[in-house]
C-alpha cells in the first residue's frame, strides 16, 4: 500500500548483513523504539520502524571506497524481507489482527517456535475473519503489520526463519 | 459531495476518473494489480492498494478486494468506468449495500439493459423501433430457422448476455444457420456465462450511431447529442465522431427526443448510451450501455461539459447542470482510438514505450496513461491512447487530425497510428461516406 509521500530507494549495496539486519528489526520490535542506527568505524545501518512512509533501511559504504555505480535497488527494507523464503505475504486485500479476539493473546510473539499451518494472524475482508497459517515450521523473525492495520494484496505480514 | 472515490478501473480511463476528482477536490484511491504498480494515475492517486496478482479475474474482477480496498481506505464512492464490473449488477449492489456510493446506474438498471433482449423488450414497450428480429431467446437451432426465414438473411446471431459487440456471429443462409448457432451458442457459455441467444436481421449498410444520455436522480434527462462510431473492425469501434455526416438538425432532435422519453419512461439515472442502426433514414434501437463510454470525449468536445464530473455530482445527489434548452452542441470533435497492435495484422504489442511525444495545439486531446518507460502489460485490453482532434467544423478536424497523427511519436511498441494516418487520408473517410461494414470491407482489400 502506498501513499503519495514515497521517499526514495536508497542504492543497492553488496554486502548486506542480513542476520544483523534482522537482530536489529527484532530489537526495534522488543523494545518499542521507533528507529535504531548501529555505526561501526567500516558501516553503518539504520533500521526504522516499517510503516508505509517509513524510510527504508540503508547500508552505507565506507567513505574510503568509490561509490558502487549500481542499478537502484529495490526499498531495502520491505523488499529484501518480501523476497525471503520465509516471508508471508498477504493473499488478499483487508484488516490484518494479531489477536483473535482483541482481549484474547497475539496469536504468535517474536521468537515463537511455530508448525506449519499454524494460525499466525487473522485478516479480515468485508466481515469475513481469514486465518492466515504459517507455510512452514519455523520461527517468528519479524511482524512486519501492525494490529489493525490495512494490508493490500502483497504485503508482508511476517517472516518465519 | 464525495470525500474519496475509489477509482475500480485502470489504464487511460483511470487516468481520466482521477483527474476529474482531483479538479473537484475529491481525494484519491488506485486500486492496481501488481503489473499495474507502476501505472501513472497509481503514481499519482493519493493512496494505492493493490488488489491481487496479473490476472484481470484475480484483481480488476475481483469484488471483494475491490470493495475490501474501499473500507480499509474509508472511500466513500466508487467509480467503475467502463468495462470490468462497470456493468455488474451484482457489484454495484454489494457495493451499495456497503454503504458507498455508485458512480452509475441502480443495479436493477445495469441488470435490465445488461440482458440484451429484455433491454429490447423494455424499449419496445417504450415505443422506441428495434431492428426487426427474434423478438426473444431461440431456443435451438430449429428455431433459430423458423425465426431467419421470417427476418430473412442474413441474419445476426446475438448473445442475450453479451454486448460490446462480442461474441456475434453472421449467418448468411438457412445452409450456415446451424453451424453459426452452434459456434455462437459455445462461445456465449464461454465468454459471458450464458448461452441465451437471439436473432436479429443483418443490415446491409447501417450507421452505428449513438445516444448519449444525461439522467440525474430528480428526473431530469438529457441528452448530448449523437456519435457515429461505425468504423469497426470485428465489432470493435476504431475511431468516433460527433456529430454524425449523416444526420442533419432535424433527425438529430427526433433521436434525441427518442432516447431522452425512453430513459425517463424507464426511469434511468447516471450517464448512459443508446445505440442504434441507422439505414435509410431509419433508427433501430440495437442496446444500451450503463456506464460511461470510451468515446465520451467527442461529446465534451463538442458540448464543452465534463461528462465525468458531472456524473460523479449527480452520483451525489446534484442536479443536472443543464437543461436541454441550455446544451449547445457545437464544432466537430473525431477520436481515434490508438491500440497497441501492429496496425495491419492486429497482433499485440505490449512493452516498453521509449521515445514519447504527444501532439499539442489548439483543439488536440490526448487521453492515455503512457508515458517514456512505461512498460505496457500483456493482461488486459490494448487501448493505449485516445487521440480527440475538436475544430470548427469536420474539415478543420480532418487536416488537426492528419496534422496531430504525424506528430504523434510512441516508441518501443507498435501502435495503430500508422491505420489512422491511412484512414484519415482515405476518400470515403473523408466524405464520411461509410458504414458499419466499411472498415473491413476496406481491411479485406488491402490484404
Amino acid at each position: 500500500m502506498a501513499k503519495r509521500d514515497k521517499t526514495s530507494a536508497s542504492a543497492g549495496a553488496d554486502e548486506i548483513d542480513a542476520a544483523r539486519v534482522r537482530k536489529l528489526a527484532a530489537l526495534l520490535d522488543e523494545t518499542g523504539l521507533g528507529e535504531i542506527e548501529y555505526a561501526t568505524d567500516r558501516w553503518r545501518i539504520r533500521v526504522a520502524r516499517g510503516t508505509p512512509t517509513a524510510e527504508p533501511a540503508r547500508v552505507a559504504r565506507p567513505a574510503a571506497e568509490p561509490a558502487a555505480a549500481s542499478a537502484p535497488g529495490p526499498e531495502a527494507d520491505a523488499a529484501n524481507d518480501a523476497n525471503l523464503p520465509g516471508a508471508v505475504k498477504s493473499p488478499f486485500v483487508g484488516t490484518a489482527y494479531l489477536r483473535p479476539a482483541p482481549d484474547q493473546p497475539p496469536f504468535v510473539k517474536l521468537g515463537d517456535e511455530v508448525k506449519e499451518g499454524q494460525p499466525i494472524l487473522i485478516i479480515e475482508a468485508m466481515k469475513v475473519m481469514n486465518e492466515v497459517v504459517s507455510p512452514r515450521a519455523g520461527k517468528i523473525a519479524r511482524i512486519a503489520v501492525e494490529n489493525g492495520a490495512p494490508v493490500e494484496y502483497g504485503s508482508l505480514l511476517m517472516v518465519i526463519d | 459531495m464525495f470525500e474519496k472515490v475509489l477509482i475500480a478501473n485502470r489504464g487511460e480511463v483511470a487516468l481520466r476518473i482521477l483527474r476529474a476528482c482531483k479538479e473537484m477536490g475529491i481525494a484519491t484511491v488506485a486500486v492496481h494489480s501488481t503489473a499495474d504498480a507502476d501505472a501513472m494515475h497509481v503514481r499519482l492517486a493519493d493512496e494505492s492498494v493493490c488488489i491481487g496478482p496479473n490476472a484481470a479475474k484475480a484483481s480488476y474482477l475481483n469484488i471483494p478486494a475491490i470493495v475490501s480496498a474501499a473500507t480499509i481506505t474509508n472511500a466513500d464512492a466508487i467509480h467503475p468506468g467502463y468495462g470490468f464490473l462497470s456493468e455488474n449488477a451484482k457489484f454495484a449492489e454489494i457495493v451499495e449495500a456497503h454503504g458507498i456510493a455508485f458512480i452509475g446506474p441502480s443495479a436493477e438498471h445495469i441488470r435490465l439493459m445488461g440482458d440484451k433482449v429484455a433491454a429490447k423488450a423494455a424499449l419496445v414497450k417504450a415505443g422506441v423501433a428495434t431492428v426487426p428480429g427474434s423478438d426473444g431467446p431461440v431456443k435451438d437451432a430449429d428455431e433459430a430457422l423458423a425465426a431467419a426465414s421470417v427476418i430473412g438473411y442474413p441474419v445476426l446471431i446475438k448473445a442475450a448476455g453479451g454486448g460490446g459487440g462480442k461474441g456475434m456471429k453472421v449467418a448468411e443462409s438457412p445452409k450456415s444457420l446451424g453451424a453459426a448457432f452452434h459456434l455462437a451458442r459455445a462461445e456465449a457459455a464461454t465468454a459471458f456465462g450464458n448461452d441465451s441467444l437471439y436473432l436479429e436481421k443483418y443490415l446491409a449498410h447501417p450507421r452505428h450511431i449513438e445516444i448519449q444520455i444525461v439522467a440525474d436522480n430528480h428526473g431530469n434527462v438529457i441528452h448530448l447529442g449523437e456519435r457515429d462510431c461505425s468504423l469497426q473492425r470485428s465489432h470493435q469501434k476504431i475511431l468516433e465522431e460527433a456529430p454524425s455526416p449523416a444526420l442533419n438538425a432535424e433527425q438529430r432532435a427526433r433521436i434525441g427526443k427518442i432516447a431522452t422519453d425512453a430513459i425517463r419512461a424507464i426511469g434511468y439515472r447516471s450517464l448512459g448510451t443508446m445505440e442504434f442502426l441507422y439505414e435509410d433514414g431509419r433508427f433501430y434501437f440495437i442496446e444500451m450501455n450503463t456506464r460511461l463510454q470510451v468515446e465520451h470525449p467527442v461529446t465534451e468536445a463538442i458540448s464543452g461539459l465534463d461528462m465525468v464530473r458531472e456524473q460523479i455530482k449527480m452520483a451525489a445527489g446534484a442536479p443536472l447542470s443543464l437543461t436541454q434548452d441550455q446544451v449547445r452542441l457545437e464544432g466537430h470533435a473525431i477520436e481515434c482510438r490508438i491500440n497497441a497492435e501492429n496496425p495491419e495484422t492486429f497482433a499485440p504489442s505490449p512493452g516498453r514505450v521509449t521515445d514519447y511525444h504527444v501532439p499539442g495545439g489548439l483543439g488536440v486531446r490526448v487521453d492515455s496513461a503512457l508515458y517514456a518507460g512505461y512498460a505496457v502489460p500483456p493482461y488486459y485490453d490494448s487501448l493505449v491512447a485516445k487521440l480527440i482532434v475538436s475544430g470548427n467544423n469536420r474539415n478543420e478536424c480532418l487536416l488537426r487530425l492528419r496534422r496531430a497523427l504525424d506528430e504523434y511519436v510512441i516508441g518501443g511498441i507498435e501502435t495503430t497510428i500508422p491505420l489512422h494516418r491511412r484512414l484519415v487520408s482515405n476518400s470515403d473517410v473523408i466524405n464520411g461516406a461509410y458504414d458499419t461494414h466499411w472498415l473491413e470491407r476496406w481491411l479485406g482489400l488491402e490484404r
